[in-house]
């Protein structure tokens, strides 16, 4: 499979910061490519070295076969970029922005037009082409912005956090149009907090922690990495004040964990601290309504390779969104 | 002929990148209070109570605006598209940053010539204002729209995410400007070393060649007028494609 983009030491400095710290990865041309990691972890950084918004400080970086730096014009002929925010011209009209966009890459005027008017029906936004982006909802600025970034025909979409504070209908509309642009063999390169969502949409991902990458393999291969590390997760009528503590005392289990009104246990032995659970319930009078158990999930993988949890990813994500608003 | 392909694409995204200014930012606020209130009320506070005739206040009101509105536009536009990071869509287009920065000159350019020709046109309709020298007067409107858009250009390279970061600055130089460019005092009444520092000055060439193109006296000729614009002009837009460059590499 050919390669869509290869990068070679890529590495950028901020100052006396190490932003991007001598990353190597490939994208096979096809494929949805996610890029995972925590707050600061250098993908936004990255994405905007590949495409030729933020220059590297050291390495190189070839899309679609073209050098960032040095081939710029034909590279950035090839890709289309929606960045974290939806950065669209509110003044303007939706069709007033595809317009302006497909003059920026000098698409000729009737085709500008037809491949607008084939967008905004793509995209569910024809009958609004004329009225002013101000009043539109987030999730119809973001489908305007994919719009925008399909306008020259690009042969890679580079998406960042697509559907990040998106309601669900939006975030389901979206996700199935980047996979039908991905069937019709558009590459993706998608940045994303949601391990959900590279789970179920990535061929292939790559984590990056503290400006390195951290692995690259599909989520399948990162999953089964830590196999033996398997969840327990048991929910109980009436639970007690005290069961996470109770739990925690059961032998092979390594965490302990309140997921709602579920308990999720860590465990290399899941036979053993099921029938465990099962005598704890009995003794203490308790019946359990539901049990389950799991293997292993991409967030797992993400949290063991960059040690951040859950509840830190969510406060870093609450702490950047107020920070960049 | 690949290079004159490629001259044309430019030309023509310059210019799709200037409409779009023109219909975005004109009527902001920010526009119209530094590019036209700004130097209106300047040029209201130096000719009320003063008898001024009105063929010596028309060349300094169009001068005036002339280099107001066609500076204010850059500043305006560059940081507010910073802001809402819609200037990453120019760098990740394919085009080069200089023909990025000149639509954004055009779009300076047309708004500082545009609203300069209202004077003119008052002049000439209400106040019998005559167009002795056309070329002049021409070459005075072109050259100074040109180059003062790229001066607004060139300052707003200063990072900084909303206009009023780099008004401060640019105003820093701007007021000072108007009292060595023989705007309130012409420059042969100034001594000496008034009329050489003048004669760094861009505005001075401006109003010069604005008051000579309407019948007014010129000190130092049109042509040398002309050669200190397009001097201005040029380095004007070279560093400012230099300093938005740096800014990159930073970015």
């Amino acid at each position: 499979m050919e390669t869509a983009i290869r990068t070679v030491n890529l590495t950028k400095f901020y100052g006396k910061l190490l932003a991007v710290d001598h990353i190597n990865f490939e994208v096979k041309k096809g494929e949805i490519f996610g890029f995972l990691g925590p707050n600061g972890a250098g993908k936004t950084t990255t994405t905007r070295m590949l495409t030729g918004i933020s220059k590297p400080t050291e390495g190189t970086a070839e899309v679609m076969g073209y050098d960032i730096q040095r081939q710029s014009v034909e590279a950035k002929e090839l890709m289309g970029i929606v960045p974290d925010i939806s950065n669209v011209y509110t003044d303007l009209s939706a069709w007033g922005n595809l317009i302006f966009t497909g003059r920026l890459y000098d698409i000729a005027k009737v085709e500008r037009e037809r491949r607008a008017r084939e967008l905004l029906q793509l995209f569910g936004l024809f009958d609004r082409r004329h009225e002013s982006v101000q009043g539109f909802s987030r999730g119809m600025k973001r489908r305007l912005c994919i719009a925008m970034a399909l306008m020259n025909k690009s042969s890679i979409l580079f998406l960042d956090e697509p559907t990040s504070g998106l309601d669900v209908q939006s975030v389901l509309t979206i996700r199935n149009l980047v996979r039908k642009l991905n069937e019709d063999g558009l590459t993706i390169f998608l940045t994303t907090h949601n391990m959900e969502e590279a789970n179920q949409m990535c061929d292939r991902v790559a984590i990056i922690n503290r400006g390195k990458i951290a692995a690259i393999d599909t989520p399948e291969r990162l999953k089964k990495t830590i196999k033996k590390l398997q969840f327990i997760e048991v929910s109980f009528f009436g639970a007690t004040k005290n069961l996470t503590k109770d739990l925690k005392t059961i032998q092979g289990v390594t965490e302990v964990a309140k997921h709602g009104d579920k308990y999720r246990l860590n465990t290399e032995n899941s036979p053993k601290v099921l029938s465990a659970i099962w005598e704890y319930a009995s003794a203490n009078e308790l019946k359990i309504h539901t049990v389950n158990t799991l293997g292993p999930s991409l967030e797992d993988v993400f949290v063991k390779l960059t040690g951040i949890t859950p509840e830190m990813k969510r406060k870093g994500s609450e702490l950047g969104i107020r920070a960049g608003s | 002929m690949i290079g004159i392909k490629r001259i044309l694409k430019d030309i023509r995204v310059a210019w799709a990148i200037g409409e779009k200014d023109i219909r975005i930012y004109y009527a902001k606020p920010a526009s119209l209070m530094f590019g036209i209130l700004f130097p209106f009320s300047m040029f209201l506070s130096f000719v009320i109570g003063r008898n001024i005739p009105i063929d010596q206040a028309i060349p300094v009101l169009v001068a005036q605006s002339l280099f107001f509105a066609s500076s204010s536009i850059g500043p305006v536009t560059i940081p507010l598209e910073r802001r809402i990071r819609t200037f990453d869509r120019f760098l990740s287009a394919p085009v080069s940053l200089s023909t990025v920065l000149l639509g954004k000159t055009i779009a300076g350019f047309i708004y500082g010539a545009g609203v300069s020709i209202i004077p003119i046109i008052v002049g000439v309709v209400f106040f019998q204002s005559i167009v002795t020298d056309f070329v002049a007067l021409t070459a005075g409107l072109v050259l100074s729209a040109l180059g003062f858009a790229a001066m607004g250009i060139m300052f707003a390279s200063i990072p900084g995410q909303g206009p009023g970061q780099v008004m401060m600055p640019l105003n820093f130089v701007r007021i000072p400007l108007l009292f060595i460019s023989g705007v309130f005092i012409p420059v042969k009444d100034l001594p000496v070393w008034g009329q050489l520092l003048s004669m760094f000055s861009p505005l001075t060439h401006s109003i010069e060649l604005v008051r000579g193109g309407l019948g007014g006296q010129n000190f130092f000729g049109p042509l040398f007028n002309m050669a200190i614009l397009t001097f201005y002009l040029v380095v004007f837009l070279l560093v400012g494609i230099r300093f938005h460059m740096v800014n990159q590499k930073k970015e």
